[in-house]
């Protein structure tokens, strides 16, 4: 592992503990909802917060450990940083700002152009290079900011949210771009995004991050299939409960009960995953073979491509995902009682 | 006077927003598959009311309450007349015949020096304090900002004497210079020179200051994480950033600096020569040859015009 890091610090209310390791050319996707404490464990690993306790180890070389009062400073750090906003500096022009990295690490400033020169040839920018920042547009913006944090030859990348500033039609290009550089960098990425398309689509790895602790860690794959957390499942657009299984079934904290076709794997502490279009609705309370039937009031509706999703509120809250034309035939634009029926077969069950 | 710098013409949130309420009007097509935030519209169509009527509103003319017209009135003549008068009551006929009269040249290069000399002083003592004000969070700092502005406030000739029982002959510190190194302050350039920048200093201090709290300094990470060293960033990242604050704080103790006349006359004395700056030769001149006073006035009239139009745009944004 070439970063192995134990970051332990309290920021305001926000009280982080968490490790993270990865591995070389690979990219690593800190994913969780806002204020969980993202950005602030990228800072750390940058250097500009100090840790309270914990460690960081990059390639061997010890950055930051409080204990033994080690503590490099961000500026000797081998770590490069894309922020959110890009930071640019609005008075130089852009291959002014792309030297910038290797100017201040003591390289003589005809050689440092030339680099950035090159740089910016590499990320396609080469016509830009005499102009500010406040003249290129949001794409270019993050490419120069890339090209910037690059130039140093960092051995960890760290990206705070890097299409977040952008609008939905170019963020789809640049993604596409910035995995291409992802990829043909030989150090480590540490990418940090509440955007689930982006992580599912950038990282080799994903952890996530919720109040400031490590949820669940593991592939893209991994997190679609076996949630650990509702915030991952709806993400990946699952309804996620947690409780005690035994046999065929799972009992939930408020009393309800989830039946299922396999027996639980493992007595004890388990996940149910239920799929939404797993999840029929009925106005009145339906006979037939299905086990898991609740009553719910239907709520709020979603289009998701050309599907409906019905959020059902009440002791068993579920999304479920119906056609337009049902909830047409059954009035659920106007809420109200609603059953809802799961088939056993469709109910998913993974020790917690 | 937010010297805050955006890359952009709109914030990210900002084109977020726009963007969502875009989507908002077209909802229903098939766009994500994540809820999108409801932005309601109607903060939109109630700001775009206001805006109809406040033109509405001004052509109407403000009403103000009855007398405030006739005494503001009178206020600005109060204002403009006694710099009016100067004007009108200039010697023109002679003027360069009394601008170029030997005391007169020796005040004029006199306050120059002084007031260039109490500027450096002022930036070198300055910027860093201004700086330890606006980064460092220290126990006491509320209280050093409120001795920083006390000069401001503080009569000069208080000013004066205060400096005078600290850096003369038996004051404080005065005592142990004289005895250490010989150097004498009062009466001399150099006390003219410290007396100026007494009063000047606050006044770059406080403009410094509010420009470093105004800036991002996220631009100073991003020049950390660069591998630039603590001088480097300010060289390089800081003092561009700050350049218009430091700017106006400069032209602004630079003017009152040349204007100083009670803490210099007590501190410094009123030697031709050594320490007779323009405002103490004025004083002096009114006595023997009002018109040379009137046409030195003129020159600071002139001085402190030139310096409220450049910083203009600073002080009076126009709307």
């Amino acid at each position: 592992m070439s970063l192995q890091a134990r970051v332990a610090l309290q920021k305001g209310t926000l009280d982080l503990d968490s490790d993270i390791a990865a591995d070389d050319n690979q990219v690593v996707v800190l994913l969780g909802p806002n204020a969980a404490g993202k950005t602030t464990l990228l800072r750390a690993l940058a250097g500009l917060i100090p840790l309270a306790h914990g460690k960081v180890v990059l390639d061997g070389q010890v950055l930051e450990d409080p204990a033994a009062g080690v503590r490099v400073p961000p500026e000797c750090r081998p770590v490069g940083v894309v922020f959110q906003d890009y930071l640019l500096f609005p008075h130089l022009s852009i291959l002014e700002n792309v030297a910038f990295g290797p100017r201040s690490r003591g390289v003589h400033r005809r050689a440092a152009r030339k680099t950035a020169a090159e740089w910016l040839e590499r990320v396609d920018l080469a016509a830009c290079a005499a102009e500010k920042p406040r003249a290129l547009s949001g794409g270019q913006a993050q490419r120069a900011a890339l090209a910037r944090a690059l130039a140093t030859e960092p051995r960890l990348l760290l990206l705070d949210e890097p299409l977040a500033a952008m609008d939905a039609g170019t963020r789809a290009e640049v993604r596409r771009e910035l995995s291409r550089h992802l990829s043909s960098f030989s150090g480590t990425s540490l990418l940090v995004t509440h955007d689930p398309i982006e992580a599912l689509t950038l990282a080799d790895r994903l952890v996530v991050l919720e109040g400031g602790r490590v949820v669940q860690v593991g592939t893209p794959d991994e997190l679609s299939a076996h949630p650990r957390s509702r915030y991952v499942a709806g993400l990946v657009g699952l309804n996620l409960f947690r409780g005690r299984g035994i046999g065929h079934v799972v009992e939930l904290s408020g009393g309800q009960r989830i039946i299922a076709a396999e027996t639980v794997p493992q007595e004890g502490d388990v996940f149910v995953v239920i799929p939404p279009s797993a999840v029929a609705l009925h106005r009145t309370s339906p006979e037939g073979s299905r086990r898991n039937v609740w009553l719910g009031t239907a709520g709020a509706l979603d289009v998701v491509g050309e599907r409906i999703r019905v959020h059902v509120s009440g002791p068993m809250p579920l999304v479920a995902e119906v056609t337009p034309a049902a909830v047409a035939a059954l009035h659920l634009g106007e809420g109200g009682p609603v059953f809802a029926s799961v088939k056993a077969t469709e109910v998913v069950v993974y020790t917690a | 006077m937010s010297e805050r710098q955006d890359i952009r013409p709109e914030t990210p949130a900002e084109r977020r927003r726009a963007a969502t309420s875009k989507l908002a009007v077209i909802a229903g097509d098939s766009i994500a598959s994540k809820p999108l935030s409801r932005e309601p519209i109607p903060w939109a169509r109630s700001a775009e009311a206001a805006a109809q009527t406040a033109p509405a509103r001004a052509r109407r003319g403000g009403r103000a309450p009855f007398g405030f017209v006739p005494l503001a009135a009178i206020g600005v003549a109060f204002l403009a007349l006694p710099l009016a008068a100067l004007v009108v009551r200039a010697p023109w006929r002679h003027l360069t015949a009394d601008l170029t009269a030997p005391g007169v040249l020796t005040a004029l290069r006199l306050s120059l020096v002084c007031s260039l000399g109490a500027l450096i002083v002022s930036i070198l003592l300055g910027v860093p304090l201004a700086w330890l004000l606006a980064r460092v969070p220290f126990r006491g700092r509320n209280v050093v900002r409120a001795f920083i502005v006390l000069p401001m406030v503080l009569p000069p000739v208080v000013g004066g004497v205060a400096l005078l029982l600290a850096f003369g002959r038996n004051g404080i510190a005065g005592q142990w210079l004289d005895r250490a190194f010989g150097v004498t302050l009062p009466f001399t350039t150099a006390g003219a020179i410290l007396a100026e920048a007494f009063v000047a200093m606050p006044f770059l201090v406080i403009t410094v200051e509010a420009g470093l709290r105004a800036m991002d300094r996220r631009y100073e990470d991003a020049a950390a994480t660069l591998g630039a060293g603590r001088w480097t960033t300010f060289r390089r990242v800081t003092l561009p950033l700050i350049a218009p604050a430091l700017g106006a704080g400069a032209a602004l103790c630079w003017a009152r600096a040349l204007g100083e006349f009670g803490a210099t006359i007590t501190f410094a004395g009123n030697l031709p020569g050594s320490t007779q700056t323009v405002p103490l030769a004025v004083y002096l001149a009114l006595q023997s040859n009002p018109d040379a006073a009137i046409t030195l006035s003129l020159v600071m009239l002139v001085v402190c015009l030139t310096v409220l139009i450049a910083l203009r745009d600073r002080w009076f944004p126009s709307r």
